[in-house]
């Protein structure tokens, strides 16, 4: 019965610009396994490497060494494009996630074929157009009666809801969030939290989620890691997230690291 | 000056500022869809041109002929694919590459059956190959043999063509692509091939508007292709400067890029009737191209300069 | 709308020209369409509107339009003019007269600096030398056998003739083809050097210099270039014989040369041989130059040490 867990990265390495002067050694021997059904927060200081071993995963760049497993398959080796179809992404930038110059369905459209090979097929059918209505209706931000308006008009947070939804529209078996409510205003950042918490439950989804916010850290999710200098120094249990504060976190920090976390902006939020 | 005249000269702009017109919608299709500032069209148009010259000297129809420059064009379109996406060669430069090697080329197509093996430029004259598709012979007379009437047909269903094409599962894709490569990477889209076949749809479309414009004006040369590009760009832009507010449908746009193309010609038509020196049409031209820029420049200024010495004063 | 406009606009000419027919003497419009700015072809123009100003003083109106060396602008112009109905185009230069050919099949249409007919108009020359359609001129075609005799003459011990030419200009492939035919029966052995434009020229000329000789055509983009040229063959010590004064004046040595400004002159015969004494132009024979003269480049010669036949005579400044 015990089926393969859905994520295994085994010993990542990353070295950025190697023999330069800006040299960085970005993930330094990462290992960690994600059973189906984990949502995963992952939090420390700047060039920790979190966005990086989200990358890695992802397939933004290829690791100098170690062995990524998704769902059992081998996707050390595959370009971005297609791991794509197992993966559904978020990103920090909320302009980074969605086209602009397309319009919301149009933006649907896409994240609707991910994964399948797109043929000469016209248009968007009204079957469709109905799903992506009600999608969007549960979004609660009034989009479903703009679809088709352009989605360099929305908001940041609307862009933001918009490319969560891209994200879950089709079933991915690991949902990779990067930071992404940085860029919003605390209104906005709880909404989409609110919604990211909501799809994730809904739809039963594996996920990784790197955020700034310990308090947030704490709070989401089954299971916490903590990462430092391109390694992973904590992993915290569900039952140890519970008994967890803010201040024992950063105790259990300079006792894995040997020093004081400097992060204004971990600190303060 | 006579009013007169310059009406008859419109219709010999037209028709030009319709078959440029076809190769303004290719660089559209890389420069504003995709992203991609494709230079290859300087060669691409030749070999058009060179394709359909020698086919159509060897007997073939003509409107076959003009196919085959489509196919050839593909093929120049695949390579600077190819120069960008395997060979990892920035898209300008791989464009460039590809126009150098374009003119060699071309030599050896209009070359073939002569025993130098290269050719500069093939007579293409109306007298002896009537069935030409399109000639400046008959652009003066209401006739339907005018090529102002084929070129409007092409036109149409071209962009109708290409409304299609770019409404399709693949067409959105390639559009996300220009749109934005990290998104579409990540909605599982392949942008490597997208670049490819934007580039070979492209430059078939230039290569297509290259054989036209060999038959109009009755020969092929080899440096008819040089300067396409500002052409097309001009096009582009001057179509978006003037019908930017109006058309908003894509079948819209490019109707403007082809209108664009017309008014280009216009320019130049009217440069001429002016009586200016002729050897300052460039000048003139680039002038002109010039002012079409600067025009949505200077209206936003314009009209952020309004808001700022508005209500603030309240 | 366009068809109400195409009458008014003929409505109006045809009064125009009425007018003008009842009113006085025919003034003749004759368009002129020149390829691109060039010394010969400046001379040609000039030799033509030269000849017709004489002959009928101020009863020609010249309209005067170039291409700037531009291929699409020959189409634009020929357009032009055919709308304006002139009375006869002067082409100078090929593309000029494809395009214009190709513009209309009855407004006599005459050539000049164009070296081959039958290769532009792709076309053959009737019995009598002339086209059979609204086309004839003047060729700038210099006895091409003459010039490789003067290659034997003066250079008897060379082994190697290099062909240095445009590979875009159709003039050009046509010369060297034909003088490499001459060379071959002389016992020269004969290379091509072909460029592309002036930007690969200066290379391509150096490669060249690996021959004892080197021949120039009448080739436009050599003729604008002619600085570039001597810089690489002089310091080299590589002769040039040139198929044109002006070249030869840049970067040769010797030339067998017909004038520009002639044929031209001659075109101006042959135009008003049509518009007023109503020759047919059909049956007009393509002219060739009159007149070729032996002519060398003292100072080139002599820094080269080259001596030179008593009848050539020197290039003056």
């Amino acid at each position: 019965m015990a089926d393969h867990p859905m994520l295994v990265l085994r010993d990542l390495r990353k070295t950025f610009n190697p023999d330069t002067v800006m040299e960085k050694t970005a993930l330094a021997g990462v290992d960690l396994t994600l059973n189906r059904g984990d949502f995963v927060t992952v939090i420390g200081g700047n060039g920790a490497g979190k966005s990086t071993m989200l990358n890695a995963i992802a397939g933004t760049f290829s690791v100098d060494n170690g062995g990524i497993l998704l769902g059992g398959r081998d996707i050390t080796h595959l370009p971005e494009h297609r791991r794509a179809a197992f993966l559904g992404r978020v990103f920090q930038d909320p302009m980074t996630g969605t086209a602009a110059s397309m319009n919301i369905e149009e933006n649907l459209a896409l994240a609707f074929r991910r994964g399948q090979s797109r043929g000469l097929r016209w248009g968007i059918s009204a079957k469709e157009r109905a799903l992506y209505r009600e999608k969007l209706a549960s979004l609660d931000l009034g989009l479903e009666n703009r679809m088709g308006s352009k989605v360099g008009l929305l908001s940041g947070g609307q862009r933001q809801a918009l490319t969560l939804l891209m994200a879950t529209l089709k079933q991915p078996e690991l949902l990779l969030l990067d930071e992404h409510t940085a860029a919003l205003d605390p209104k906005t950042a709880e909404k989409v939290l609110r919604l990211t918490r909501h799809l994730i439950r809904e739809n039963k989804l594996t996920a990784l989620m790197v955020t700034h916010n310990m308090k947030d850290a704490l709070a989401l999710g089954n299971r916490t890691v903590m990462m430092h200098e391109g390694r992973i120094i904590l992993d915290l249990n569900e039952e140890q997230k519970q008994h967890m504060t803010v201040e024992d976190l950063l105790a259990q920090f300079e006792k894995e690291s040997g020093r004081e976390l400097s992060n204004d902006r971990m600190l303060l939020t | 000056m006579n009013i007169a005249q310059l009406l008859n000269q419109l219709p010999g702009a037209v028709a030009q500022g319709l078959i440029w017109g076809i190769m303004a919608i290719g660089v559209y299709i890389t420069f504003r869809i995709l992203n991609i500032a494709d230079l290859t069209v300087d060669g691409s148009f030749a070999t058009g041109g060179a394709a359909a010259a020698i086919l159509i000297t060897s007997g073939v129809n003509p409107w076959l002929a003009t196919l085959a420059a489509f196919l050839i064009g593909l093929l120049a379109g695949l390579v600077t694919g190819v120069f960008h996406t395997s060979m990892g060669i920035p898209a300008i430069l791989a464009g460039i590459l590809t126009q150098l090697a374009l003119y060699s080329v071309n030599l050896r197509i209009q070359g073939i059956g002569t025993d130098l093996g290269s050719r500069a430029n093939v007579p293409l004259s109306i007298n002896k190959y009537k069935n030409m598709l399109v000639s400046l012979r008959n652009v003066g007379s209401f006739i339907l043999e005018n090529p102002i009437w084929l070129m409007l047909f092409i036109t149409l269903v071209l962009i109708g063509l290409m409304y299609w094409f770019f409404g399709t599962e693949f067409g959105c894709g390639l559009r996300a692509v220009g749109a934005n490569q990290q998104m579409a990477r990540a909605q599982g889209i392949n942008t490597g091939l997208a670049d490819i076949v934007g580039l070979m749809i492209s430059n078939g479309l230039v290569a297509f508007s290259g054989a036209l414009m060999a038959q109009y004006q009755g020969f092929s040369d080899v440096s008819m292709g040089r300067g396409a590009i500002v052409i097309g760009l001009a096009a582009v832009i001057i179509g978006e400067v003037i019908f930017g507010r109006l058309f908003r449908n894509f079948a819209l746009k490019m109707l403007a890029v082809t209108l664009g193309a017309i008014i280009y010609y216009l320019v130049i038509q009217v440069v001429l009737w002016l009586g200016l020196n002729t050897d300052d049409l460039k000048l003139l031209t680039a002038l002109v191209v010039a002012l079409f820029l600067a025009m949505p420049y200077w209206k936003s200024r314009i009209r952020t300069r309004k808001r700022k010495g508005g209500p603030a004063h309240g | 709308m366009k068809k109400l406009i195409s009458l008014l606009a003929v409505l109006t000419l045809v009064l125009g020209v009425c007018a003008c027919a009842s009113a006085e003497e025919k003034v003749y419009q004759v368009g002129i369409l020149q390829f691109v700015q060039h010394p010969a072809l400046d001379l040609a123009t000039q030799g033509f509107k030269d000849a017709l100003t004489e002959k009928l003083g101020d009863k020609v109106v010249f309209i005067d339009e170039n291409a700037s060396g531009e291929v699409p602008n020959c189409a634009t112009i020929a357009s032009q003019l055919v709308s304006k109905q002139v009375d006869l185009i002067m082409a100078n230069a090929t593309p000029p007269l494809q395009a214009c050919t190709n513009a209309t099949g009855d407004i006599p249409v005459l050539g000049t600096s164009v070296t081959d007919y039958q290769a532009a108009l792709e076309i053959e020359l009737d019995g009598n030398g002339a086209t059979g359609m609204n086309v004839s001129g003047t060729s700038d075609l210099a006895p091409l056998d003459g010039q490789a005799n003067m290659i034997k003459e003066l250079f008897p011990d060379a082994k190697t003739v290099g062909l240095l030419y445009c590979s875009g200009e159709a003039n050009s492939i046509f010369q060297v083809k034909k003088v490499e035919e001459y060379l071959t029966v002389l016992g020269y052995e004969c290379k091509r050097y072909g460029f592309n434009d002036s930007n690969d020229l200066a290379s391509v000329a150096q490669t060249a210099t690996e021959c004892d000789v080197v021949y120039i055509p009448t080739d436009n983009t050599a003729a604008n270039n002619t600085e570039a040229i001597a810089n690489v063959m002089i310091p080299a010590k590589v002769p040039v014989v040139a198929g044109e004064e002006g070249i030869c004046k840049g970067c040769g040595i010797a030339t067998l040369t017909i004038s520009y400004y002639d044929i031209g002159w001659k075109t101006g015969e042959m135009a008003y041989e049509i518009l007023v004494n109503g020759a047919d132009i059909s049956s007009m024979a393509i002219a060739y130059a009159p007149q070729f003269t032996k002519k060398y480049n003292a100072e080139n010669a002599a820094e080269l040490g080259i001596a030179v036949p008593d009848d050539y005579l020197p290039i003056e400044d």
